[in-house]
């Protein structure tokens, strides 16, 4: 196994009364990118301050991979560990130009002097905004200064990078982008940690999630771990022509018929009433089964051979972000049922 | 060489950081010289030139005070704009998230304070720099060796209202309310309590006082310092002592005082503080 590289142990943080972060303990090891997920004031961006060192943990600490390659106890490092990239909140500038701040900020990590102005460049052209290099930062845009955040992040090369709300305030062409930028990183074998509330894009570039509820870890693991417990899985079938309206009903209960020994016999009627759906609007039939491997193959030859001369599948696909959802939503339901009831007893 | 290495990545961040400041405070430092110049001339210069009959004072040195009594003012004014938001600014602004992970807080402290130090004290050196020629044009005599003196007690001056400024940017929330709070307690609060400690006890040399030290940019170039440091009114049991300036030494040492403490008080609120 790959060595850890960021290791939170029994991590707290009170504010007066309120617990922020509440005996945290995650690890993350290197070259993952791990993402962490919650509601509104779950802990995300606190968990984040502490590692940055914004925030003094009131207990529990954090352990970082220095660059000498040890475990070393943030506090006790009085230093700035320059393996580190932040991107924390909506960043806030000094009225200054984009490539006077970078500059800056990359001399302050210690990046080598000659080669910052290419780099500059680089991250500039790379995030589209070169032709602003030498515009001052308040005539920027909201997605254009979470790009320079993004930039001011991994202008220093840094081997652990830490990113709070990556995608806020950017157009979908931009968040594409960092997607791509985030695989990059990852192929050079870049520790990222990333807190969001885009589902989404967190299921796209992370290999790990962290779910975090009321200052708790309350999930933290792969999506495909994750999903063996949750009681209902999901599959997408898209079809290349719409079902006749007349057709709809008998093709529906002949649905159900052909695929009930793989269908989810425990189906939450909150998430839906009927284990096989049609959506005329996207011309595709939405299955909930027992989610084995051997079921999803028995599902997509009983439709290819069964259904041939009703309709034609053109992809069958499990959606990763909507089994996200559902974890998520499930976890903190749970979590938050579990909550309610300790606050009573 | 090891030594030389770690010396080298402890101070190489605080250059970076003057020098970042020093770009970053051009349009302040551009603005404030041209004010300070302008009054500079309109006390200095334009009295004379434009008003017919108007005489010069008698000696250089009478000239010079006349020159140098409005710039405690110009300082205080100074270091409130620049040094207010040295701290607070991180936090009210949020540009701490950027920064407070790239740098120690103490390093940073140390070169925003430099940065803007070197950018007063170039104001206030121009401003001499001005003065001091146009007495050579005046009096067509050398620089009178008192107004070294002077730009000395001045750089002891900068030190401590910056520091002091310092101390409330990292106490209080905002910018302008350090200019606020600042401003009055230079302008107003020094000026009553040392008015209230003086009736109480006329002996009692309000040393404690900035505004009070600050007398004596302008009295060491008076013709008469050291020897009248107050004047006296008595009348039947009462005494009441306006003291005008301290002596060389005592301002020296209650500025370095002032300095260091609060300089070393700002650092370790600033330390303490999260965002």
């Amino acid at each position: 196994m790959s060595s850890i590289v960021i290791k939170l142990e029994n991590l707290t943080k009170k504010f007066r009364n309120l617990t922020a972060v509440n005996n945290v303990n995650l690890e993350v090891h290197k070259g993952e990118t791990v993402g962490l997920v919650g509601p509104n004031g779950a802990g995300k961006t606190t968990t984040i301050k502490l590692i940055a060192k914004l925030l003094r943990p009131t207990s529990g600490r954090i352990l970082i991979n220095t660059n000498h390659g040890v475990l070393q106890d943030l506090s006790e490092i009085s230093r700035t560990i320059t393996q580190m990239g932040f991107l924390i909140d909506i960043p806030a500038f000094y009225d200054m130009t984009a490539y006077q701040l970078l500059k800056f900020y990359a001399k302050l990590q210690n990046y080598p002097k000659d080669k910052i102005d290419n780099r500059i460049n680089e991250l500039l052209d790379l995030f589209k905004l070169l032709e602003w290099k030498n515009e001052k930062v308040k005539t920027f845009s909201k997605g254009m200064r979470q790009k320079l955040g993004i930039i001011q992040a991994i202008i220093h090369e840094p081997e652990i990078i830490i990113l709070d709300e990556p995608q806020t305030g950017l157009d979908p062409k931009a968040r594409i982008n960092i997607r791509k930028y985030i695989r990059e990183l990852q192929k050079q074998g870049k520790t990222i940690f990333v807190a969001s509330h885009m589902l989404y894009e967190i299921s796209e570039v992370c290999d790990k999630i962290a779910l975090i509820n009321y200052g708790s870890i309350i999930a933290f693991d792969t999506i495909d771990n994750l999903e063996i417990g949750l009681k209902t899985k999901e599959l997408n079938c898209q079809l290349l022509d719409p079902i006749p309206l007349g057709n709809l009903g008998f093709l529906v209960d002949k649905l159900i018929e052909k695929l009930e020994p793989f269908l989810d016999q425990n189906l939450d009627p909150n998430i839906s009433k009927i284990p096989v759906i049609y959506n005329a609007k996207n011309q595709g039939i939405k299955i909930f089964y027992d989610g084995t491997k051997n079921s999803r193959g028995q599902i997509l030859k009983t439709l290819v051979k069964e259904f041939e001369s009703d309709f034609t599948v053109i992809s069958f696909t499990q959606p990763k972000t909507s089994q996200l959802e559902r974890i998520y939503s499930q976890l903190i339901t749970e979590n938050n049922t579990q909550i309610k009831t300790n606050k009573r007893r | 060489m090891e030594i030389l290495d770690s010396i080298n990545l402890m101070i190489k961040p605080i250059l970076h950081t003057i020098n970042f400041e020093l770009k970053k405070q051009r349009k302040k430092f551009v603005i404030f010289l041209i004010i300070s110049i302008v009054i500079l001339l309109l006390i200095s210069l334009l009295p004379y030139a434009l008003i017919p009959d108007t005489p010069l004072p008698d000696t250089q040195i009478e000239y010079f005070n006349g020159g140098v009594s409005f710039l405690p003012l110009t300082i205080l004014f100074a270091a409130c704009f620049f040094f207010s938001g040295i701290i607070c600014s991180e936090f009210s602004e949020k540009t701490g998230y950027i920064i407070f992970p790239k740098i120690n807080k103490y390093k940073l402290i140390v070169g925003k304070y430099f940065g803007n130090l070197i950018l007063i004290t170039t104001i206030i050196a121009i401003n001499y720099l001005v003065l001091g020629l146009l007495g050579v044009f005046s009096y067509g005599e050398l620089v009178d060796i008192r107004l070294y003196i002077s730009f000395g007690i001045t750089l002891f001056y900068i030190l401590a209202i910056s520091s002091f400024v310092t101390v409330f940017s990292s106490m209080l929330k905002s910018v302008n309310m350090t200019i606020v709070a600042t401003i009055l307690i230079l302008l107003i609060g020094f000026n009553i309590v040392s008015s209230l400690t003086t009736l109480a006890n006329p002996h009692l040399e309000p040393i404690y006082s900035l505004t009070y030290i600050s007398n004596l940019i302008a009295s060491v170039l008076n013709e008469v310092f050291p020897k009248i440091r107050y004047t006296e009114i008595t009348q039947e049991d009462f005494t009441f002592r306006t003291w005008l300036t301290p002596t060389i030494g005592t301002g020296i040492i209650v500025l370095a005082i002032y300095t260091l403490s609060c300089f070393i008080l700002a650092a370790l609120l600033f330390k303490r503080k999260q965002i």
